[in-house]
């Protein structure tokens, strides 16, 4: 294999991530290659030595995976995480697959009751401050209370949920880590 | 069959490996991939998902510097928490090293 293949295999490996980073990874071996032809080495012996790209790329994915949900607790940065952690493949899915799905179900449905309770709230609160009174009965101060409880309650329970996800995120990051078959490569060596 | 006890061990130790490489000054991976290569038998691909891996966890920062020949060159660099975490597993794999020696000593 040389360098142009070696390049092209890894860069398919590491498709769907930002292009910031793939531009980043794919520097680092275009200079080891530069380094390897400096040092008197064949691109195929450079690529030899290197080892398996598909394998690399499963595990940069999982590295810029990693930083990424610690930069920006996001969806899409979770999604990312668990796409990477079923690459490397240390987890068994048919373990994680059906807590991965009660975890989702589960967040989706926080997520909901949250959201009603802060519309909620804000339709109370927006009432009141409109001039309205009818919503409960003419009884201001607890129109005014319930709002306030649910609007907090809301937010405070999405605070908690991605409190939670990020502990959950963090778990299989570790998890992973331990299982890592960062070093195995094909043949056997390290 | 089982990843053999060589590759394990080689495992646990390429970090600190590597954190005692760039304690003796910056480097760049080309050359700690071709050192560790040849010293433990390392596929050299493998220094970029690790130096990765250090950077994440603050053991290692980089910084680029120009190079006689070609695009500058990334350099690693040993942060203050990568010095304390090499010494801890220093001293970690003395006093392993040590109590498994003990008891080969009674075989070999």
């Amino acid at each position: 294999m040389n360098r142009a293949n070696f390049l092209a295999q890894l860069r398919a490996g590491l498709s769907g991530l930002h292009q910031s980073d793939i531009n980043d990874v794919i520097a680092d071996y275009e200079s080891h290659f530069a380094d390897g032809v400096a040092d008197g080495r064949t691109e195929d012996e450079v690529a030899a030595a290197l080892g398996d790209p598909a394998r690399l790329a499963r595990e940069l994915r999982a590295e810029i995976g990693f930083k990424r949900w610690e930069q920006e607790r996001s969806a899409g940065n979770f999604f990312g995480v668990v796409l990477a952690l079923i690459g490397l493949a240390t987890i068994d899915i048919l373990f994680l697959l059906p807590i991965l799905g009660m975890m989702l179900a589960v967040f989706f449905g926080v997520t909901l009751v949250c959201v009603g309770c802060v519309i909620g709230g804000g339709i109370l609160l927006g009432n009141l401050m409109l001039g309205g009174d009818g919503l409960m009965m003419g009884n201001q101060t607890l129109q005014m209370l319930t709002s306030i409880g649910l609007l907090s309650g809301g937010i405070g329970g999405g605070a908690l949920l991605l409190l939670v996800l990020d502990w959950v995120a963090r778990g299989l990051i570790k998890y992973a880590r331990l299982h890592f078959r960062l070093f195995k490569s094909a043949n056997d060596s390290i | 069959m089982a990843e053999s006890l060589q590759i394990q061990l080689k495992k646990g130790v390429l970090e600190m490996c590597v954190l005692a490489l760039l304690s003796k000054g910056d480097n760049y991976a080309y050359d700690i991939a071709s050192r560790m290569a040849d010293a433990v038998g390392m596929g050299e691909g493998t220094i970029y998902p690790l130096m990765r891996r250090m950077q994440n966890d603050g053991l290692v920062t980089t910084y680029l510097q120009e190079s006689g020949s070609g695009p500058p060159r990334k350099y690693y660099k040993l942060t203050k928490a990568g010095a304390t975490a090499l010494k801890a597993q220093i001293s970690d794999w003395l006093a392993f090293e040590t109590a498994v020696r003990k008891i080969l000593g009674e075989v070999i």
